[in-house]
């Protein structure tokens, strides 16, 4: 199955390529960090309070619970996914921004996207969000035991600290990702936590890599030039 | 965007912006921005923060809007950068550009710098706005023929303004705007908010008239 990813590393002010259905907000980068989405009456799901300017008419609502109904609501609650999603419906452009952070599009046909939900800015109406269970990753991330996932048809915009590179991972080539480093995958991919830890981890002569998560089956890993604050980055 | 004749300023790369001094031709900016420079260029602080006089610089001093300037004269190329942000070259045919003192890296010596009392408009809301904004009471203005470089966090689009299709824009991530525009702020409050489950857009900018603004890509203040 073809993934399609549109590139992050478009030419300043250029038109990133877009997907255009019938009434279906299309999203365009101007400039790397600030999306553009063009509305006809239909809404779209974007971080609470990364409105920076519109033109037109729009609504802006609060979406309890990120909009994912009751039981959403409460796992997310469990989860500690802490997500604060509003809802923008109206006719014309809508800019969002938020802290000058890298935006990425990603154009999802029916696959999963795994993504932290603070690094998730914008969804097509055509994409449900909801929380999975990510184990240990998640800790090493120092993001917590869950993750936020999309699913369905349309375009999502996730953001990065730097420009994000997206790396391909097929059957015979996995890839190993520094969990501080590791913004969102997509796919059918199978994560292990690899420790490489050893002796001289301990007598505190580590590399500063001693945790990497690795990404084996086939999919799309996106990840920034960038590093979280980890547990693992200090050893 | 093609230099006009008019601009000293060349963008060098997303932080940095060039300007050309010519004799006779002096460039303002503000103190300490100067990164490196060729030629025969002097920096003289400049008390007054600007142009006009002894009133002007009190004028200044009362609105807060006085920021340290220094004059740029000589023959040569100078380089500006400050902090880190994006800088934005905006080239001025004759209106006004409005843009908070802070922001300004540097500006042409032909414009005509002036302070301006927010609550000429939109009366009361005016006021609040300035207050909302973190921008205070006063804003300064550039008018005439030539650029000026602005400064923000994260960079800056140009969205125009026509009449009938006014623009809404984040008050936090309002950088400046030019030409014939008039600007209140609007409160989209309703009961969500006063629960404290609001969209976090419950303050806009509302700009209507012809002309443009810049928005930054970020909600952080400079």
């Amino acid at each position: 199955m073809p993934i399609v990813a549109s590139s992050p590393w478009g030419p300043v002010g250029a038109p990133s390529p877009t997907a255009t259905f019938d009434l279906v907000a299309v999203f365009r980068l101007q400039g790397s960090r600030m999306l553009a989405v063009e509305m006809a009456g239909d809404s779209v799901k974007a971080k609470n309070g990364s409105m920076v300017a519109y033109d037109g008419r729009m609504a802006f609502k609060r979406l309890t619970g990120g909009g994912e109904g009751i039981r959403g609501m409460m796992t997310r609650r469990i989860a500690g996914e802490r997500m604060t999603v509003m809802e923008v419906k109206g006719e014309g452009t809508c800019w969002f921004a938020d802290r000058a952070s890298q935006i990425n599009l990603v154009e999802l046909r029916g696959e999963k996207l795994y993504v932290e939900a603070s690094n998730l800015l914008c969804t097509q109406s055509g994409l449900r969000t909801g929380t999975t269970f990510t184990g240990l990753r998640g800790a090493a991330q120092g993001n917590g035991l869950f993750t936020t996932t999309v699913e369905g048809h349309g375009q999502a915009a996730i953001m990065s600290d730097g420009p994000a590179v997206v790396l391909r991972v097929s059957r015979d080539h996995p890839l190993t990702v520094d969990p501080g480093a590791y913004v969102a995958h997509q796919g059918s991919l199978r994560q292990t936590f690899q420790s490489g830890a050893g002796f001289r981890t301990l007598m505190g002569e580590g590399g500063g890599e001693a945790v990497q998560i690795l990404f084996e089956g086939d999919g799309l890993v996106y990840v920034q030039p960038s590093e979280r604050d980890t547990i693992a980055g200090d050893v | 965007m093609a230099p006009m004749p008019t601009t000293a300023f060349r963008e060098i790369n997303s932080k940095m912006v060039e300007a050309t001094v010519v004799p006779g031709r002096v460039v303002y900016s503000q103190r300490g921005a100067m990164l490196a420079y060729r030629g025969d260029v002097t920096f003289t602080p400049n008390i007054q923060g600007g142009q006009g006089g002894l009133a002007s610089m009190l004028g200044r001093r009362v609105a807060n809007e006085a920021t340290p300037l220094m004059t740029v004269e000589g023959s040569g190329t100078v380089m500006f950068g400050h902090g880190g942000h994006h800088v934005h070259v905006i080239a001025l045919s004759g209106d006004t550009l409005y843009v908070e003192a802070d922001r300004l890296l540097a500006f042409d010596g032909t414009l005509r710098q002036g302070t301006v009392f927010l609550g000429e408009q939109g009366g009361v809301m005016g006021l609040v706005r300035g207050q909302f904004t973190g921008q205070g009471l006063f804003t300064t203005s550039l008018q005439g023929h030539g650029s000026a470089a602005v400064m923000a966090h994260g960079g800056v689009i140009e969205v125009p303004i026509t009449p009938g299709r006014p623009v809404h824009v984040d008050p936090q991530a309002y950088v400046a705007h030019h030409g014939d525009v008039r600007n209140k702020l609007s409160a989209a409050l309703g009961w969500r908010e006063m629960v404290g489950r609001g969209s976090g857009e419950g303050f806009q900018l509302e700009l209507s008239g012809s002309g443009a603004v810049y928005v930054q890509a970020s909600e952080k203040k400079l």
